[in-house]
């Protein structure tokens, strides 16, 4: 275990993680879009990974033995990239993978196989597809039922599910003749057969390179965005514009389509599998190999399987298979650590090593030091989006947000009851009231994050009531969270991209292959963060990931995010909230500017009663769920019943 | 029908007993422990170690059969769960899937896999309910199972301790408040939890026949897993009755396809029978609305 003993000496400070995260490791760089350079350097690559096997096959250097171990190394690559997918990006377990590589070789052996029900035998080509799509039809079908619900349920189901094929459908007699197995044959081509194993390889490491760039693709994506923001906080994800269930789903299927084809480059490597291949042992190892070579890391998870594959090799050939065994023993031990201490698996100890010597020869201090982060942040302009789609701005004429007896329950209490309350357009309405009055729960219960037992929210005339969170926000509401709602470890122009999600109109497969509309898109998207950053004067801050950011600038980029796709309502939750003095005056321009120039609407929770006398037009408050006052400012706080509840007569 | 009643009601208390140790790990951290199942199995090897090998009595095997699984459990706890930098329910049920994974890999390379025989606590026929013969073991099991569950209910609802394990899982403060140190019901659902696995271990070997690695995890963990989810994973009771109607379920359907040549028949049942629990009750049968939670 030596080759993976950097992990025991990396050192990253304590961090709470988000719920429901494993990791948490800021991430500096950026998805590049795809060029024609970044396409003859893939091209160069699969070149590389056809020939040399071939030709060292020729040679003799890469004889059967050794091949069959690289072969079986990249086709578990595959597999891991397929599990890093759903648990990297996307944050979701899955404990059954194998089974899905399973379903990939049986659905092959189908096509490819003859057998005496079926004489003719489709070419490799075919069952290499067809496993794909078994196994993204099939992972698909898991998900429905598990994904739609938060938690570890898809754990429970794909373990269940491996049980399932395992013990029962792949030993029935109408996939595999009881537990003898199914038959893979090697791929022909006109009248050469890859029987050497050196030859099959190039087939593997080429299909690998291939999974590769997909996936590369996928996380230069609005796809790869959104995994990695459900990955981080789902309510802060649909408040983007995801459809979080349909996203997670997403995730899944694309993750049991990489696995359907593992497992068919697994089976036509050995050219047999049966029941046993595919044993839950087989999943619970595969998942050890990513999470030690590190969640969301192409790479890391890559070498874990590369490095798997020689040390079974290596220890088996030098001390028998027996010592072999061990290294499966010896990985559990090594993840029940890298959970526990080291979450960014050995991707992050590579990272965090490569940052220390990097951070050594330019002398010393980490660069935020250096830069000197301002003491007040000021939010030099405002986002102001171009060319984006039009909008469904209905009749125009009345409020902008109308809403009606909103209710909610939270057990026994009532924390918002019955409130109604209008908001004209090109206005900024204030709410105000105690801690604990029911404020951020109504602002839920607008925006879509929780669902009122009663009422009703109309925006533009649209009845939004049964609208979900990302459906109100593709509407027009752009929010803010009092915790601040962004991905974190992400850089404030993959923030700013992030939260364009809903106006990056191109599908998954043009995401996946890099083509089609994707391209114009992203550089549309591009631009639009990149003026956004240079208006919020943010230049200097664009690849630098929001949890470096000091408090006041990470509010900063959430306003410039919530305004990024020009909505209706931009609803703001406590934006003074730890800011000084200084950066409260700027947010009061600012907010004058979202009125006055940008013709926004906004509704604000605020403590600051000062900020809230100076910029709002109408006060609403808001005392034990209930609205007790509503007018001009300036009324509306001398008004005794406001003082009484919520300023304990103390104003002066 | 009476017999396929009998025969699924005797396997299922030992699935609801699982299942009521998943549920209170669950309640008392939020985490799955995928490991607890294998951590059954591994105390069954213990047992085995001491009746076959060292030839002691059956009690001296049982009781260091719980010992060790215990032990496991607050060791995994102590030495992995609490000192974690990022402890979240996810983190801790993916670390739980390493203890699985080492537990099973230690198990192929130790033991491998050759059958293994545990002796059965008492000889005999036993009774004879509805033309099925229910063995002194089984009725020994029944009785254990009855004694546990009476008396973990009791224990939960009638001790200031037992309430804060209960109220852990809504709410850390709550329990604060209860005046209970959450490390110690940490500490204790973890306990409880490996205590039950190996005692259901224990108990459905003599049905279930020989013990090889993943013995438990196969027989037991993953029915009582769907078990739980009946319950909503956070309804006691709600688990138990989900392992006793998964266990109707298994003998009624082994009885119904006799014919069928299909192996795992039960299995295809679980995954069914959980698939439609997540489709149409995710707060599971005893269930009821959870919190939504604010943001």
């Amino acid at each position: 275990m030596t080759a993976v003993a950097p992990v025991v000496d990396a050192s990253t400070a304590a961090v709470d993680g988000p719920a429901g995260s494993l990791t948490h490791h800021p991430s500096r760089r950026h998805a590049a879009p795809m060029t024609p350079t970044v396409w003859l350097r893939y091209l160069g690559v699969l070149l590389v990974a056809v020939s040399a096997p071939i030709l060292l096959g020729e040679l003799g250097v890469l004889n059967d033995t050794r091949a069959l171990v690289l072969g079986e190394a990249a086709a578990l690559a595959v597999a891991a990239l397929s599990l890093n997918v759903l648990m990297g990006y996307a944050g979701q377990v899955s404990l059954g993978h194998f089974a899905l590589l399973g379903v990939g070789a049986f659905a092959s052996s189908r096509l490819t196989a003859p057998t005496a029900s079926d004489p003719v035998a489709l070419p490799f080509v075919f069952g290499v597809v067809a496993a794909t799509g078994a196994g993204g039809l099939v992972a698909f079908l898991l998900g429905l039922p598990a994904l739609r619900l938060r938690g570890l349920y898809l754990a429970v189901v794909t373990i269940v599910f491996n049980f399932v094929m395992v013990q029962s459908l792949f030993q029935s007699s109408w996939l595999s003749s009881g537990s003898g197995g199914v038959e893979l044959p090697r791929p022909v081509v006109g009248t050469f057969e890859f029987v050497r194993n050196a030859d099959y390889l190039a087939v593997v490491l080429a299909l690998l390179v291939v999974v590769w760039l997909v996936d590369a693709n996928l996380s230069a994506s609005k796809l790869g965005r959104a995994f990695h923001a459900i990955r981080a906080d789902e309510t802060m994800a649909a408040s983007f514009g995801i459809d979080v269930t349909r996203y997670k789903l997403l995730a899944f299927t694309i993750s049991g389509a990489m696995a359907g084809l593992a497992g068919a480059l697994y089976g036509h490597l050995f050219t047999f599998v049966n029941s046993g291949t595919f044993d839950l042992t087989q999943s619970l190892f595969l998942l050890t190999l990513v999470v030690i070579g590190g969640l969301g890391s192409r790479a890391g998870v890559v070498a874990a399987a590369a490095m798997y594959g020689a040390l079974d090799f290596g220890l088996g050939e030098a001390f028998g298979t027996d010592a072999a065994g061990w290294v499966v023993f010896g990985g559990a031990v090594l993840l029940m650590f890298t959970i526990a201490q080291h979450p960014t698996g050995l991707a992050g100890a590579w990272r965090e090593a490569s940052e220390r010597r990097h951070q050594r020869s330019v002398h010393g201090a980490p660069a935020e030091e250096a830069d000197g982060t301002p003491a007040t942040p000021q939010m030099v302009d405002l986002p102001r989006p171009v060319g984006l789609p039009a909008r469904d701005t209905g009749p125009g004429d009345g409020p902008l947000l109308a809403v009606r007896d909103v209710t909610v329950h939270f057990g026994g209490l009532r924390a918002v009851d019955a409130v109604s309350l209008d908001v004209p357009p090109r206005r900024i309405v204030g709410l105000i009231g105690p801690n604990g009055a029911g404020k951020t729960t109504l602002f839920n219960a607008i925006s879509g994050a929780l669902r009122p037992d009663a009422g009703t929210v109309e925006l533009l005339g649209r009845d939004l009531s049964d609208a979900p969170a990302h459906v109100r926000a593709a509407a027009g509401i752009g929010r803010t969270f009092q915790m601040i709602g962004l991905a974190k470890d992400r850089s404030v122009t993959e923030n700013l991209l992030l939260a364009q999600h809903h106006v990056a109109s191109y599908g998954a497969v043009e995401a996946l292959a890099g083509l089609g509309r994707a391209p114009r898109v992203e550089e549309a998207l591009r631009t639009r963060a990149a003026e956004a950053v240079a208006a919020l004067g943010f230049e200097r801050y664009a690849d630098t990931p929001v949890a470096n950011l000091s408090h006041g600038q990470q509010r900063i980029v959430e306003i410039g995010c919530a305004l990024v796709t020009a909505p209706d309502l931009v609803m703001l939750d406590e934006p003074s909230a730890g800011m000084a003095p200084g950066a409260v005056e700027n947010l009061a321009v600012r907010l004058r500017d979202m009125r006055d120039e940008l013709d926004r609407t906004v509704l604000l929770i605020e403590h600051n009663i000062p900020l809230v006398l100076d910029v709002c037009d109408e006060l609403y408050v808001l005392a034990n769920g209930s609205l007790i006052a509503h007018g001009a400012p300036d009324d509306v706080v001398a008004r005794a019943a406001v003082i009484e509840a919520y300023l304990g007569g103390a104003i002066s | 029908m009476a017999q396929v009643l009998v025969i699924g009601l005797v396997e299922g208390t030992l699935f609801g007993l699982l299942a009521v140790g998943i549920t209170l790990i669950h309640r008392g951290t939020g985490a799955i422990n995928f490991a607890l199942g294998e951590v059954g199995t591994f105390g069954l090897y213990v047992a085995w170690w001491l009746t076959v090998d060292q030839g002691m009595p059956w009690i001296v095997g049982a009781t260091g059969a719980v010992a060790t699984a215990v032990a496991l459990s607050l060791a995994f706890e102590r030495l992995v769960v609490r000192p974690m930098r990022v402890r979240n329910p996810l983190a801790v049920s993916v670390a739980t899937v390493g203890l699985l994974t080492a537990l099973l890999s230690f198990e192929f390379q130790r033991f491998g896999e050759s059958p293994r025989e545990v002796p059965v606590p008492i000889h005999g026929l036993g009774v004879r309910v509805a033309g099925v013969n229910v063995s002194p073991t089984q009725l020994l099991s029944l009785l254990v199972v009855a004694a546990i569950a009476i008396g973990l209910g009791q224990f939960l609802r009638r001790t200031d301790f037992g309430l804060g394990v209960l109220a852990a899982a809504q709410d850390a403060d709550a329990t604060r408040l209860v005046g209970v140190p959450l490390r110690r019901v940490t500490a204790f659902v973890w306990a409880a939890g490996g205590a039950v696995a190996a005692l259901a271990a224990l108990f459905v070997a003599p049905t279930v026949g020989a013990l090889t690695p993943g013995f438990a995890s196969t027989h037991l963990f993953v029915v009582a897993l769907i078990a739980a989810v009946v319950g909503g994973l956070s309804s006691l009771p709600g688990a138990f009755v989900g392992g006793l109607a998964l266990g109707v379920l298994k003998s009624g359907v082994l009885r119904l396809f006799a014919e069928s040549t299909l192996p795992g028949k039960e299995y295809l049942v679980y995954l069914t029978i959980g698939i439609a629990v997540l489709l149409f009750r995710p707060n599971g049968i005893l269930g009821t609305a959870r919190p939504r939670s604010a943001a």
